[in-house]
């Protein structure tokens, strides 16, 4: 029987088979993340929390600078509002399909049975029920289409209109018509679909063409039972892609060939805000936007207001993501510890092994704090370069710890 | 069965009458020779007037030229003018329709044949007995309608299985308990053996759409 066993021992050959409890920096909205906020970000949460519940359109400007976890904060948030359908966008990555991107994500995050159940709902609200002599259902799907334009052709825009034609037969095969099933799912799905099968399908264009996609989204996120979250990281990049006509010194003037009022990337520019703002429109769309500073929030108001002031009411008051107090590194370090070893399946290590910050120490994590001033992904760089070299070099742990506890750590 | 409070709008057996004019999804059987169902929309029970159902769907057997052939042909029903005489009318609860609305449609039954004129499936009947269950082994059939000793089903869609019994799909019946009581229930799937079926008829499109 094992009657003591050197735990400490354990954790670092554990270290020593090269996995590191603190792997990236940087958070993506690709890679799920579980590890929590800290404590002194919960208040945060809440707040954002109870706005998204409270209101079912608004625009949420969260400020923070980079690295300070503003896209950590939008895990946190899907793990908490798991009800709510999350999506992550960031607006660097999408120029061209805007709509047709984010209907990509929203179809991946709600999955295909919800997606199934959503179209049927949409068919049975239009009448697809009708039940003759009071028992028996026939399929009449030219007069199903014809109402539901009538249902919900008023939630449209005139140029929206050919794409409402298209997103009805659509719906309306793929629940109805057994024989062209596939190719509806195919295309509900976003596939990319030649002439021939849209012609079979009776329909002019797949939900890449924008409009399809942005009436298709509309209908779904308003027909789900779960509200939408739109969390769009790095939102001033709408303003900063344009540097302002007063900073920049050219030789050549942009305004010879496009004119005095705007440049390429300014027309761009507005083109995306003006699709982000269009999407304001869909019922039931909490959007958070990300931004560096209160200035970027001032900018992409005065751009808004330009496109439409009545959005600006729409614009909560913006939360701020401030650095980490002390107690959060602490906080941190111990969780993301505990995290690595219930990940690895090390369940027989007992966590109170980290009351004292094993392996490193509290004048360690003092020492990454006062450097990195609060800065999470600062903490971070350091935490993964001083568990790199326990992990790799040939020094032993005292000296690691030695060396940590009196010099700077640069990042 | 799993039983439902239903609404009983008239029952000869037990002396119910609810006077008024009703609107839903409502199936009176016809005390006549074939055990006839009518399917209808509206319903008007009055103790001075009698009992009136408009644009209703009959449903049974006929005799033509000594043989029994299915029927189902639209009926404007007037107990004072017609010799037929119900013997009861239930609405189906709302509730009900909506379990049997929701079985519908589904994915998993694409390929389901629907008849174009309404057809006897199987009839017991020592002297014209009707029985197609083999020739269709393994279909899907589209709204079929039986009357399974005392009790009425009417399901979205029947197969046949392996032993040649049908196996009704999204099924709505209606039928007395021991008490002679009436009661309505649905039941997602109906396996029923061939043996206790008066009848099942296949319902055709044609009489649906028009």
């Amino acid at each position: 029987m094992l009657i003591y066993e050197n735990f400490k021992a354990k954790l670092i050959n554990i270290l020593k088979f090269g996995i590191n409890p603190f792997r990236k920096f940087v958070s993506t909205g690709e890679i799920r993340e579980d590890l929590g906020l800290v404590n002194s970000r919960k208040p945060l949460l809440e707040n954002l929390m109870s706005i998204i519940e409270d209101n079912k359109n608004c625009i949420v400007p969260i400020i923070g600078n980079v690295g300070i976890g503003k896209t950590h904060l939008y895990w946190a948030l899907k793990n908490r509002m798991y009800y709510h359908n999350a999506i992550y966008l960031s607006l660097d990555e999408i120029y061209k399909r805007f709509f047709y991107t984010i209907y990509s994500e929203f179809i991946e995050v709600i999955g295909l049975e919800p997606l199934r159940n959503i179209v049927n709902q949409l068919v049975n609200k239009w009448g697809a029920l009708e039940r003759k002599f009071g028992f028996f259902h026939i399929v009449d799907t030219k007069k199903i289409k014809q109402s539901a334009l009538k249902m919900i052709n008023h939630k449209f825009e005139e140029d929206e209109k050919t794409a409402l034609h298209d997103i009805i037969t659509g719906i309306t095969t793929h629940q109805l018509d057994p024989y062209k099933k596939i190719e509806a799912e195919r295309w509900l799905l976003g596939e990319i679909m030649d002439i021939r099968e849209l012609t079979r399908l009776n329909m002019m264009n797949d939900l890449t063409k924008n409009r399809n996609a942005y009436v298709m989204l509309k209908l779904l996120i308003e027909n789900s039972k779960l509200g939408t979250i739109l969390f769009i990281d790095d939102f001033e990049s709408i303003v900063k892609s344009y540097p302002s006509q007063d900073d920049t010194d050219e030789v050549f003037d942009p305004s010879w060939l496009y004119g005095k009022e705007d440049s390429p990337d300014e027309i761009l520019s507005q083109k995306l805000l003006r699709r982000v703002l269009k999407l304001q429109k869909i019922d039931g769309l909490r959007i958070i936007i990300t931004l560096k500073s209160r200035k970027s929030l001032e900018d992409v108001k005065k751009n808004i207001s330009k496109i439409d002031e009545k959005i600006l009411n729409f614009i909560k008051d913006p939360l701020c993501l401030s650095n980490f107090e002390e107690p959060d590194i602490y906080e941190l370090y111990t969780k993301s510890m505990k995290n690595f070893l219930e990940n690895g399946n090390f369940t027989k290590i007992p966590t109170d092994l980290f009351e004292d910050y094993y392996p490193l120490n509290k004048k360690i994590l003092e020492n990454i704090y006062d450097i990195s001033k609060g800065n999470p992904r600062e903490i971070l760089k350091m935490l993964i370069k001083i568990f790199n070299e326990i992990i790799f070099s040939n020094k032993n742990l005292s000296e690691v710890r030695e060396k940590y506890e009196n010099t700077s750590i640069s990042p | 069965m799993s039983d439902v409070d239903s609404y009983i709008l008239f029952d000869a057996v037990n002396n119910i009458l609810n006077e008024g004019e009703f609107r839903g999804s409502i199936i009176s059987k016809c005390i006549d020779s074939s055990d006839s169902i009518i399917f209808s929309e509206n319903i008007t029970i009055s103790r001075s007037e009698g009992i009136k159902i408009t644009q209703g769907l009959r449903v049974g057997f006929e005799e033509v030229t000594y043989k029994r052939v299915a029927f189902s042909r639209k009926l404007d029903y007037d107990n004072n003018t017609q010799d037929i005489s119900i013997e009861y009318s239930i609405l189906i609860p709302e509730d009900v329709m909506h379990l049997y609305d929701e079985g519908q449609f589904s994915d998993a039954f694409p390929f389901t044949l629907n008849l174009l004129h309404t057809a006897g499936l199987y009839l017991r009947d020592p002297k014209n007995t009707i029985n197609h269950l083999d020739f269709f082994k393994g279909e899907i059939l589209k709204n079929p309608i039986s009357l399974i000793m005392n009790g009425i089903l009417v399901a979205d869609r029947v197969v046949i299985d392996h032993r040649g019994d049908p196996v009704f799909y999204d099924c709505l019946i209606v039928g007395r308990d021991q008490d002679e009581k009436l009661k309505v229930s649905y039941e997602p799937l109906a396996n029923v053996d061939d043996k206790v079926v008066e009848y099942i008829i296949i319902l055709g499109i044609e009489e649906l759409k028009i």
